[in-house]
């Protein structure tokens, strides 16, 4: 009796969040993209589902739970089973009249995988996790407001998902299909997603900058001493979860990520005079800022697997290549997204004094780019310039490419590791991140 | 000067401290207040010490005992492609008035406050409690006594704390107050600011990943989130600095939570409008938790067992502590001072006794600078506020000699003993 309860509720909530699901999201893009590629593979009641789960990744709001609900059982690994709770009950039949109604179990092997979906059960409550670690390791509340300001779920938790993605298809290219995710290789994502954080919390302050994620930065909002301390803070519970993790090469590893970032920011502060100096220094500062963290937390996990030191290269160049191309098309989206898809405003690296990839490209066309990139686009008129000749050069296009080529090499590395849901949505990534509009 | 001769310095002081009045008992659980010895022979004349031990020459004589202080000024440093990039940037600054520019002077300037002595005493605790005799000759520094990872330690705690400090000179640039000098000269001392502690920070993570002792790595990351803890508690202006809370009347405050677990925060039950309390909690975040704590690392470091290690925590706790009380008290000492600190013992035992003073406090709670410096200077000096902190210091001198008694008897307790000397005697 208790199970057809839950079964019939489970059920109610799934047309609920169908519907809300639909009503708010309908005119993203993105929405319509994925849409589109997923209405040719599914029925239109999976369809509806997936977008819910695309767009809504997790997060502190109540629909989490109904997100949970909707999960569809085919997508787990064998290891991942949870216990015969009532609500896992409800949801394994909830579940199983799903795959009924959608056929057999898809192979994997021509079918598109969403990474997210995938991972649903993974990153469920992977920022509930964070803030109350968080909260933990402080009895100051206004710390702790700060300190999780970020942490709202409204993210795109890329940095944790990829992270357990190249966990999962570690493991199974080590152990096989009956190997489970380790709670230490979730907590590397945490710790991604924490130093990742952090450093957004003191480039808020170093940049000034209004909004983040579509709502005002944590600057605008408090003291910029207290601002910087937090951000010392979670760097601080971030490296204490490192060390609790009893790893000396995962703690090496992940202390060559903070040391980058720093230098990566240093390597901002001046520009090169030639142009190739120019270039070459432009991608070591992104792979600093940006690409070394991917590529340091999927070898984190792969040393956590216990895979051997073939692999775990495998893994940091595959995190590399992804970190860069991710980046790449950061900075190309500067120049052709809306402030209100980015949630925050765009041209803002022209306006930070920041030459990235689409100028540096344009400026073999427009060499009258060269002494605003040296005056940093101080000048009256120099960002408004720089952008209309960034638009006139193939330089977006170019930038594009390189991204592309970035991303095709990290699927290549991906090609390496055994053949398993993971390792095929490994490669789906470099996709999403290279065809994403925010 | 001995350790048997401080331990008499120290006994014989004790002697004035009424038990009940040992406020900082209670934080470590019971104190145990030395047996007031009435053998003590000659009180007065050693307490009136004619030769007054000099701090520098205390703390240079130690710095030989273990070599160079540590490696933090070294050419390593210097030839660092960052520190490069921020000498250059700092001199744009100059003529700016921010406070990196303060911080900076600090750091090359020595004083009593100075970064480098907190890596001294991290060594010489270190060389003071010897090491196990399994540990290789490889890892030691034979000539200088202390382990080359305790050596990095050291660095790794100056690193620590004057990260911290660059991070604290920021300027909220986000005050209802305009920002007297130029936004944009404030905005760019705050982006090197950042970036330097930043670095700092980033330097300390990899060298304490490098130790590859991970228990280490836990114990030194915790005290960097008491640092940035520290900056968050209590009143603050709108510049963060550190206002007291308004005393409460004993019935009001809340029942003390034991300060018993290193690793976890620090408990905050009791402490808020409690003088003394407020004071411990305070400076224990501030600067205990990163001395204790790097001291308890170095001996985890030689392989000492966990209850000497938690006794070395004690010490460099207690000895932070005392110095500062030590420098609370230097503001009283020489001719009035155009501000002090509002967050010293003194003012803070002052506004305890006399609770309507807190309206002077009040006056800054948009900038400490609008506070009647005089008026409070007057009411300390009228009150017991400095006898009370002098008790307080010799209190925490006293908890900190126990430890270092249980060390065997060498140069390097001689120097911990005559730093601490030197410490004391300045305002006897």
């Amino acid at each position: 009796m208790p199970v057809f309860c839950v079964c019939y509720a489970v059920h109610i909530l799934k047309r609920f969040v169908a519907v809300v699901a639909m009503a708010c999201l309908s005119s993203s893009r993105l929405c319509a993209r994925v849409q589109d590629k997923l209405l040719c593979q599914f029925g239109h009641k999976v369809r509806k589902q997936t977008v819910f789960v695309k767009l809504k990744p997790p997060g502190p709001s109540p629909l989490r739970i109904f997100g949970k609900t909707c999960q569809r059982v085919t997508t787990c690994g064998p290891a991942c089973g949870s216990g015969f709770t009532a609500a896992g009950v409800g949801r394994r039949l909830a579940s199983s009249l799903q795959s009924t109604s959608t056929g057999s179990l898809p192979d994997y092997g021509t079918q598109i995988v969403d990474p997210y979906r995938l991972l649903e059960d993974d990153l469920n409550g992977i920022y509930e996790d964070i803030r109350s670690e968080l909260e933990r390791n402080t009895n100051q509340p206004e710390l702790n407001t700060i300190a999780t300001y970020y942490f709202d779920g409204q993210g795109k938790a890329l940095r944790p998902m990829v992270a357990i993605l190249m966990a999962r298809a570690v493991n199974y290219h080590v152990y096989g299909e009956n190997s489970a995710l380790l709670p230490s290789q979730r907590q590397v994502a945490m710790i991604s997603e924490m130093i990742h954080s952090a450093s957004l919390i003191h480039d808020d302050v170093i940049d000034q900058s209004d909004f983040r994620r579509g709502k005002p930065s944590v600057n605008v909002l408090w003291n910029h001493k207290k601002v910087a301390m937090a951000g010392d803070f979670i760097l601080a519970v971030a490296s204490m979860m490192i060390a609790r993790l009893r790893s000396d090469d995962v703690t090496l590893v992940l202390s060559q990520v903070v040391t980058d970032l720093v230098q990566g920011e240093f390597m901002q502060l001046g520009s090169k005079e030639t142009e190739n100096e120019r270039f070459a220094h432009y991608l070591t500062k992104t792979y600093r800022k940006t690409a070394s963290l991917i590529a340091n937390s999927v070898k984190a996990v792969a040393l956590l697997s216990g895979a051997d030191e073939s692999t775990c290269e495998v893994a940091f160049q595959y995190g590399r290549n992804l970190g860069l191309s991710f980046q790449l098309v950061d900075d190309l989206l500067d120049f052709v997204s809306s402030a209100q898809a980015m949630g925050k405003p765009t041209a803002a690296d022209l306006k930070l004094g920041l030459a990235t990839a689409p100028v540096l490209f344009a400026c073999e066309k427009y060499p009258e780019l060269n002494p605003m990139i040296m005056r940093r686009f101080q000048e009256a008129g120099d960002v408004q310039k720089a952008y209309e000749l960034v638009h006139a050069s193939r330089g977006l296009e170019q930038t594009r490419f390189l991204a592309r080529k970035h991303g095709a090499e990290a699927a290549r590395l991906a090609a390496h590791l055994a053949r398993s849901p993971y390792q095929r949505a490994l490669e789906q990534t470099t996709d999403l991140v290279l065809n994403r509009i925010k | 000067m001995s350790l048997s001769r401080l331990c008499r310095v120290v006994k014989c002081d004790l002697v004035k401290v009424q038990p009940s009045s040992a406020l900082v008992s209670k934080l470590w659980g019971p104190c145990t207040v030395r047996e007031v010895s009435t053998s003590c022979t000659q009180p007065a004349s050693i307490a009136q010490h004619s030769t007054k031990p000099d701090w520098n020459r205390a703390v240079s004589e130690a710095e030989k005992i273990v070599g160079y202080p540590t490696s933090f000024l070294s050419l390593r440093w210097v030839l660092s492609d960052e520190i490069a990039n921020v000498a250059l940037h700092l001199r744009k600054l100059v003529g700016s008035n921010h406070p990196l520019l303060k911080t900076a002077k600090n750091l090359i300037y020595n004083g009593k406050n100075n970064m480098q002595a907190w890596g001294l005493i991290v060594l010489l605790v270190s060389k003071a409690a010897g090491h196990s005799p399994e540990i290789p000759d490889m890892e030691q520094d034979k000539a200088a006594g202390v382990l080359h990872s305790q050596r990095a330690l050291a660095e790794v705690t100056e690193m620590i704390r004057t990260s911290h400090l660059v991070h604290k000179g920021l300027v909220n640039m986000n005050s209802r107050q305009p920002i007297a000098a130029e936004p944009d000269d404030m905005m760019f001392g705050n982006k090197i600011a950042l970036l330097s502690g930043d670095y700092l920070l980033a330097n300390s993570c990899s060298e304490l990943a490098n130790l590859r002792n991970q228990e280490l790595v836990e114990l030194m990351s915790s005290a960097v989130r008491d640092l940035a803890e520290a900056e968050f508690l209590g009143e603050r202006d709108e510049q963060n600095n550190p206002l007291p809370s308004r005393p409460l009347p004993k019935e009001q405050i809340q029942e003390a939570t034991e300060w018993d677990c290193i690793v976890d925060p620090l408990p905050m039950g009791g402490v808020i409008g409690c003088a003394g309390r407020e004071w411990s909690a305070r400076h224990v975040l501030a600067a205990g938790a990163l001395l204790g704590k790097s001291c308890s690392a170095a001996l985890k470091l030689a392989g000492h067992k966990p209850q000497l290690q938690t006794q070395g925590y004690l010490f460099g706790c207690h000895l932070a502590l005392a110095w500062q009380a030590f420098l609370d008290l230097e503001a009283f000492t020489g001719p009035e001072p155009a501000s002090f600190s509002l967050v010293g013992a003194p003012l803070a035992f002052t506004l305890e006794a006399r609770p309507e003073l807190y309206e002077y406090i009040e006056a800054g709670k948009k900038s400490v600078q609008d506070v009647d410096y005089h008026a409070l200077y007057t009411a300390v000096l009228a009150g017991d506020g400095l006898e009370q902190t002098k008790r307080l210091q010799r209190s925490h001198i006293a908890r900190a000699v126990d430890v270092l008694d249980s060390f065997p008897n060498c140069d390097a307790r001689t120097a911990l003993a005559n730093i601490i000397v030197a410490m004391h005697h300045e305002h006897l």
